[in-house]
């Protein structure tokens, strides 16, 4: 009676590739990661200007004023009144001196008004060089500030 | 032969193969990748318009004319005025590409209701920094001419 050799062979997958494609996703993920928009107000939608220049590199000194549709201001997270954003303008100014830039992050629906007292308290100091910012491309369609 | 041998010693060794268990380990990469898939957000891109704030001058008189200079007025509502004279952003283009092409260092005096919009500021400036306009101040109405 002939017997027939069974060869029994073990299924493995190979992990190694699978290991390597997602050690590179992690990877591209912790490097793209953007730690500099915790200070960002996400209630402050900038309007859109297609044709504003982009800054490849942000001076470390700029000091960034956001002012909210409601014309309430903030340095960073933290909130300002206008006497508030005068001192911090002020103690900016005598500490690093009038060169600086100031960027002012307007909301769509904030009136002039608003500004014009984040840009006064800037003048007042000796900073004239004042920066808008404005949504160059939005990342996703709905946000983004365009009428 | 030599394989026979080799197995013999294992046995009387007790070796076994050394394997690193890499179960616990893919579990914390997918939850790695997982999280940072999930957190992730695109980001905008932030583009910057510069301007001039020409410090206020207790001396200087409000209908004081400079020659030459080019005047935007921003009112309530979106609407502009060029030089006086009521006017749409399209046609506003057209001549501010007139004045870009004498000289792009034309000084553009922007003169904002306090009223208007922050939205028409911006789209005069990047009206202005697509015809490549870039001498750009920015001035506030007073109350009674801006509400017009």
């Amino acid at each position: 009676m002939a017997r027939k050799r069974k060869k029994q062979y073990e299924a493995e997958i190979n992990m190694t590739p699978m290991i390597d494609v997602v050690f590179q996703l992690i990877i591209f993920f912790i490097v793209t990661v953007n730690l500099d928009q915790e200070s960002i107000l996400e209630a402050i939608t900038l309007p859109v200007a297609p044709y504003s220049r982009e800054e490849p590199r942000k001076d470390p000194r700029q000091i960034t004023v956001q002012v909210d549709r409601r014309g309430r201001y903030y340095i960073g997270s933290a909130p300002y009144d206008l006497r508030g954003l005068n001192m911090v303008l002020k103690n900016t100014v005598r500490r690093a001196g009038a060169n600086i830039p100031i960027l002012i992050r307007g909301d769509v629906h904030a009136t002039h008004k608003y500004i014009r007292r984040a840009m006064d308290a800037c003048a007042r100091v000796g900073l004239y060089r004042i920066k808008f910012a404005a949504m160059k491309h939005a990342a996703t369609e709905h946000r983004g500030g365009g009428r | 032969m030599a394989r026979k041998r080799k197995r013999k010693i294992r046995e009387k060794t007790g070796d076994q193969e050394a394997e690193m268990p890499m179960t616990p380990m893919i579990d914390v990469v997918f939850q790695l990748l997982i999280f940072f898939i999930v957190t992730l957000r695109p980001i905008d891109v932030i583009g910057h318009l510069d301007v001039f704030r020409p410090a206020p001058d207790p001396e200087a008189r409000p209908e004081e004319q400079i020659e030459d200079m080019v005047r935007i007025t921003v009112l309530k509502n979106h609407r502009f005025m060029l030089n006086q004279m009521r006017t749409r952003l399209d046609v506003m283009e057209q001549n501010l590409r007139k004045i870009a092409s004498r000289s792009s260092r034309q000084t553009i005096l922007i003169q904002c209701a306090e009223a208007s919009s922050h939205y028409s500021l911006v789209a005069v400036l990047d009206l202005c920094a697509k015809v490549g306009l870039v001498n750009l101040s920015v001035v506030t109405l007073p109350p009674a001419r801006g509400s017009s």
